[in-house]
């Protein structure tokens, strides 16, 4: 049933290209540039024009960052909170999902408001640090887990596609004389993989990318995560760059040497950066069907 | 549903038939014993009551003034001060203009996008393509926004910046223009990043939409010698439009939000004194003036009006949405 093809038709077309490919290009390109400026020869990037391929390439700024006990240091910081983080987290929010979505748990509708009302509203930044602080959580590192055991909006999320398995699957278990802990482990867990996995990203993620809770509660830099890290590089390198373009004005040599310092920060700013995201960036693709099921569920059904 | 779930479904359905009636092999449950349930649940629900409801005590502190070694909750109350103070506090009702601009240019502009773009991914005809744009445009939803500002630092810097080069190849200016050092560009900005950030990830629940909607309605819309864009208008977009309305409710009801980590990030946690004026909002006055300068009471007051604004703001949407005929939230 082909039409032929109007000038509207033709209009779309162009409008969608162009679309997809400022799309493209505004989202790839600032990727493409900090990756070619890690790997491009510090010095050579004073003379500026790199886009998105190293000049003179070398491995020289990962080099410097490896080499650094401080990042080392907050790269393990990051992914002890991401791995003990989620998998906890999932623990605590997979539990509270199946039970709400058993039809049969006495309180059930109290649960339910219980869990629904704090979605929309909370007491704020100020009571929560007074509550960290009384539970000696300050500079501690438990701050970055016991706080965050259970997000609510996930919480509704599995326990939407919990209620979608079929009930056959859990009343076989109980004639086999289950009991609950069997059937949450045994039998709904390894049949929910998606979800599973689409939490799993989202906890993983927020533990990632955390630094507020790093500058708030904690003031040992030995429990400074990678974010923190990435901050503090940064502002040193605004601050060279400050310095610089003041100087940029007065003549040659001062412009030049402010900028080779700003530069030198600049390559090692890419390369703690690369490194920072190299993780998530690397694993999202192939949670994709999983995450796209898991918001469909979550916000049409739920 | 997955392979492995329909195996177990149709082995489970077997048992299911096969057990013996009568005499039952399975122990007796006492009628309300769930013992097992509950304990599944109720850690989760302790933690839930410690970390969301003790805090709400917090509430209580925007009514009293807060002194250095009070008990929190326990101080002097002093009724509605903190709040006359909020109102006559010069910065505050610029934070509050800040929130508000912020959050309606992000509405205007940030909300309709991503349909658009579901629309559009939704018009590709090659699968690669369509799933090759997809996975990369929810690339910057999953950095941080502290790697997000560095990122957008460079694309608008002045200095061998992405944009200020295309600007000036196109003539249209004649020196970079230094985009990050104008407050008055500031909204702007958070409002442009906010949209390269997010607009992949928030097209998502949209392009799933789309992608559940009965072709037959398009075969008949073809008989009736519809064009595409009517396609586009009276099919697609109408039949999204209870998930648009849902998520319009949700955006009202964080209207007094406005992304404190993209505020803290893009402002060098407030260190640019050029754009505080104009970045400053809620969450963020709430931090400095609550944390940093210990003003606690007064903090929590403010903190206070933005969850009963936001609320009744999402009360208020959800209304009207049921007023006039929609899906809405409750």
């Amino acid at each position: 049933m082909r039409r032929k093809k109007t000038v509207g038709d033709i209009i779309l077309d162009i409008m969608v290209l162009l679309t997809m490919l400022l799309v493209l290009i505004a989202t790839l390109y600032p990727f493409l540039n900090s990756l070619a400026l890690s790997f491009n020869n510090a010095d050579d990037t004073t003379r500026g024009g790199i886009t998105i391929w190293p000049r003179i390439f070398t491995t020289r700024n990962y080099e410097l960052i490896f080499a650094n006990s401080k990042i080392y240091k907050a790269y393990s910081i990051t992914v002890l909170r991401t791995l003990i983080g989620t998998v906890v987290g999932l623990l605590f929010t997979a539990t509270l999902a199946f039970g709400l979505s058993r039809r049969n748990l006495r309180g059930r509708k109290f649960y339910t408001y219980f869990c629904l009302i704090p979605m929309y509203f909370s007491g704020g930044l100020i009571p929560t640090y007074f509550l960290i602080r009384s539970l000696n959580l300050l500079n501690n590192f438990w701050v970055y887990i016991l706080p965050n055991l259970v997000n609510l909006w996930n919480m509704l999320l599995m326990r939407a596609y919990f209620k979608s398995v079929p009930d056959a699957l859990e009343e076989s278990a109980r004639i086999d004389g289950a009991n609950y802990f069997t059937i949450f482990y045994r039998i709904i867990l390894p049949v929910s993989m998606p979800i599973v996995a689409t939490i799993c990203l989202y906890i993983g993620v927020f533990h990632w990318n955390s630094w507020f809770d790093a500058a708030m509660f904690i003031s040992s830099q030995q429990l400074k995560p990678m974010q923190t890290v990435l901050i503090s590089i940064i502002s040193e390198a605004k601050f060279a760059e400050q310095i610089a373009s003041a100087a940029a004005g007065a003549s040659v040599d001062v412009g030049s040497i402010g900028r080779g310092k700003v530069v030198n920060v600049r390559s090692i700013t890419m390369a703690t950066m690369i490194v920072t995201i190299i993780p998530i960036v690397i694993v999202y693709p192939f949670l994709q069907r999983y995450f796209i099921k898991g918001i469909m569920i979550g916000s049409i059904k739920g | 549903m997955t392979a492995n779930m329909e195996r177990m479904i149709s082995l489970a359905e077997i048992v299911k038939a096969e057990a013996p009636r009568g005499k039952s092999s399975y122990p007796r449950r006492k009628k309300f014993s769930q013992w097992d349930l509950q304990l599944l649940v109720i850690p989760s629900v302790i933690f839930v009551l410690i970390f969301s409801y003790l805090p709400m005590y917090g509430i209580a502190m925007s009514f009293q003034e807060f002194r250095l070694g009070d008990f929190p909750g326990m101080s002097q109350w002093v009724g509605l001060k903190q709040f006359g103070a909020l109102f006559r506090d010069p910065n505050f009702l610029t934070v509050l203009r800040n929130t508000v601009v912020i959050s309606l240019l992000k509405m205007l502009v940030n909300f309709p996008l991503p349909i658009v773009f579901a629309v559009f991914i939704n018009e590709l005809r090659q699968k690669t393509v369509k799933k090759f744009m997809q996975t990369i445009s929810y690339l910057p939803h999953f950095i941080s926004w502290v790697v997000a500002a560095r990122l957008m630092f460079d694309f608008f810097s002045a200095d061998g910046g992405a944009v200020n080069q295309v600007l000036m190849t196109l003539g249209m200016i004649n020196s970079p223009i230094a985009f990050f050092n104008r407050g008055e560009y500031y909204w702007g900005l958070a409002v442009g990043t906010d949209l390269w950030k997010e607009l992949g990830w928030n097209s998502i629940i949209f392009i799933a939409s789309i992608a559940s909607i009965d072709i037959e309605m398009y075969e008949a819309a073809d008989i009736d010698g519809a064009t595409r864009l009517e396609k586009i208008w009276y099919i697609t977009i109408a039949s999204i439009r209870p998930t648009i309305v849902l998520l319009l409710i949700f955006t009202v009801g964080g209207l007094l939000n406005a992304n404190f980590d993209q505020s803290m990030m893009l402002t060098g946690q407030m260190g640019n004194a050029m754009l505080r004026g104009y970045a400053d909002i809620i969450d963020t006055y709430v931090y400095r003036v609550g944390i940093q300068q210990a003003r606690f009471s007064f903090a929590a007051a403010a903190g206070l009006f933005k969850a009963v604004i936001n609320f009744a703001l999402l009360l208020g949407a959800n209304w009207l949405a049921n007023k006039l005929d929609e899906s809405a939230l409750l």
